[in-house]
């Protein structure tokens, strides 16, 4: 590996988790979709902040982004609350109008600057490491490295800080602000994360990638626990596996790194839907087979103890009557007296079923 | 409405003054002034949309309102915010989110403890205490989303517990629940009640009123009548709330409180 690669995959990883984090809380605020138009909204931001202070490495370019994302934010929840479209048509309103707004200054005004709209779009990681720092002439590494690291460092302190602020937020709003947290307030200090941290993950990866490192490990880590807090620490593992898989995968094909990404960590989604312990697709499905089965064998033994005792009792415990009586077919039913017999539930004497001690238990368990 | 007479106002829990609270200029409560005592449970009915959760919101400054003031103990909500404890609607939360029962009793705790801190032993005993009283114990490290409605009802009943407070507003609290659980959450009103505190709960079920609550408040947008349960709910006053839509109340005479 060269240096450059190393440097490349620490920027990407740095993306992938600083991402993560606080996409878990959109996810679980339900605004998956608000990223999209903040991470394409923002460019209108950077732009305008540009041309008022000429400067492309300007801090303050970030202070315009994160403008630009609240006013996304509060203009879909504006023409939200007025009950004019719904939520998802009021983000489909305001993003494209902001975005496109950008996209036609830069292309008016900025088009002989590092602006222009393909790395807009999709970003390129490859480049990153050949813009450095340089402190008194020596070189510490790419400037990307320390934005991104930045960025991390404060989505770490805002989530610690106000970690029990947010989950009491997003799970109740009505509690939270009945104990004064100022639910709009956490909301806008979240959407200000999530502008800062669009900006910086725009340069590697763009404005249409964004959401698929904020959204798709928070998506993975959901199926995967059911506590919050691993949940944060689950997105962003898979953030930055996906993330450095994404490189190797780039370097192979000599693709696009952001692409690259977003797919593995679309694969990676794919891979857990199916196999998730729990609420896996397969899981799901080898439960609901099992419960099909034990629940023909507890009929069986409930259809026995009905009728133990009366005087019709062989006539309806003979296996060859059984298929009438159940409505089984000839395979099914035997699949399940053999089950049932080989539990313990069942013995057969003259091709006659009888319940057993533990059988009887079991059907009077199920009534 | 000569509630006002009823009481001495420093024996108060809450104090509600020309209360107006408006979407859009269309108003959802009108006017509204209610006094209730401490030490009761009283049952808040009406029929759909005359504004019996906003009117539990508006208290707390949930809503804003366009009128009015509200003062509990005798002081303002921002004063006295602590003495309150608080039950949404259960529909009105994300059973799905990711988190176990413990936790969320633990969030009634928030309120004390405030910005930044967080839960620690004493808060995490204590929730575990209110999960016993509400006969939850066992599940208190369930998953939410795994949770019956009458379950998850408990658990709510369980954070606002945790909150100590004197006075409880509860939304609906018996929506959605089976008998057993029905008369657990009762009977727990009632143990509050014998400790002085005050249940505030929005009530669906007339036919239960009489044998659950000591007050009733039938609101209709505007204030129709407020007080004893002896007093309050007659068939007039239940007329008048609903319009006359309700049949079910029969073989009682006018002005007689219904089921007495």
């Amino acid at each position: 590996m060269s240096p450059h690669e190393i440097e490349i995959q620490i920027i990407a990883i740095l993306v992938a988790s600083s991402c993560a984090l606080p996409g878990t809380f959109l996810l679980l605020r339900k605004m998956a979709m608000m990223t999209d138009a903040i991470s394409h909204s923002i460019l209108l931001g950077i732009v305008v902040a540009f041309f008022l202070i000429k400067d492309i490495a300007s801090p303050l370019l970030i202070l315009g982004a994160a403008l630009s994302g609240v006013l996304t934010v509060f203009l879909v929840e504006l023409l939200n609350k007025k009950r004019f479209v719904s939520k998802d048509a009021s983000i489909g309103l305001v993003f494209p109008l902001l975005f496109s707004i950008g996209i036609i200054l830069i292309g008016l005004f900025a088009w002989n600057i590092h602006l222009d709209i393909h790395a807009v779009l999709l970003g390129e990681l490859a480049f990153a490491p050949f813009d450095r720092v340089y402190i008194s002439g020596t070189d510490i590494g790419p400037k990307s490295m320390y934005v991104m690291g930045s960025i991390l460092l404060l989505n770490i302190i805002f989530i610690s800080l106000f970690y029990k602020e947010l989950k009491i937020t997003t799970f109740d709003k009505n509690l939270a602000a009945a104990f004064r947290f100022f639910p709009n307030m956490l909301n806008i200090a979240l959407m200000t994360i999530v502008s800062i941290t669009c900006v910086g993950a725009f340069d590697s990866v763009g404005s249409i990638l964004v959401i698929a490192l904020m959204i798709v490990p928070p998506c993975c880590a959901f199926m995967l626990t059911k506590s919050l807090s691993k949940m944060l620490f689950l997105s962003v593992l898979i953030g930055s596996v996906s993330s450095v898989a994404g490189f190797w995968v780039a370097n192979l094909l000599n693709a696009n790194i952001a692409g690259s990404m977003a797919v593995v960590s679309g694969v990676i989604f794919g891979v857990i839907f199916l196999m998730a312990p729990n609420n896996g697709l397969i899981a799901i499905k080898i439960k609901k087979i099992k419960q099909k089965w034990e629940f023909a064998e507890n009929l069986l033994l409930v259809h026995l103890i009905n009728h133990e005792g009366s005087a019709e009792y062989e006539d309806e415990s003979k296996i060859e009557h059984l298929y009438k009586h159940m409505l089984w077919t000839p395979d099914f039913a035997s699949r399940v007296i053999s089950t049932s017999k080989k539990k313990g539930n069942i013995e057969i004497v003259d091709k006659c079923l009888y319940l057993t001690d533990e059988g009887r238990s079991i059907a009077t368990a199920s009534f | 409405m000569d509630n006002v007479n009823e009481t001495d106002t420093s024996d108060l829990a809450l104090e509600i003054t020309d209360l107006t609270v408006a979407y859009d200029n269309k108003p959802v409560l009108w006017d509204i002034d209610l006094n209730v005592p401490k030490g009761i449970l009283l049952a808040i009915a009406g029929p759909n949309g005359a504004g019996k959760t906003t009117l539990i919101k508006a208290v707390q400054g949930l809503v804003s309102s366009a009128a009015g003031r509200v003062l509990v103990y005798g002081e303002t909500y921002e004063k006295n915010r602590k003495l309150i404890g608080y039950v949404p609607q259960r529909g009105s939360v994300d059973w799905d989110f990711p988190t176990s029962v413990i936790d969320v009793v633990k969030m009634g705790s928030y309120g004390s403890l405030g910005w930044i801190k967080r839960p620690g032993t004493k808060e995490h005993n204590h929730a575990r205490d209110c999960l016993e009283k509400v006969g939850m114990l066992e599940y208190e490290k369930r998953q939410i989303s795994e949770l019956s409605g009458g379950q998850q009802q408990r658990v709510f009943l369980a954070r606002a517990l945790i909150q100590d407070a004197s006075v409880y507003l509860m939304d609906e609290p018996f929506q959605g629940v089976d008998a057993t659980t029905e008369k657990a959450i009762i009977s727990i009103l009632k143990e509050l009640r014998s400790r002085g505190k005050t249940v505030i709960a929005v009530h669906h079920d007339l036919q239960t009123i009489k044998e659950y609550f000591d007050w009733v408040t039938l609101l209709n947008v505007r204030l129709i009548d407020s007080g004893p349960v002896d007093r309050v709910f007659t068939t007039e006053n239940l007329n008048k709330t609903y319009g006359g839509k309700i049949n079910f109340i029969r073989d009682i005479t006018p002005g007689q409180a219904v089921g007495s």
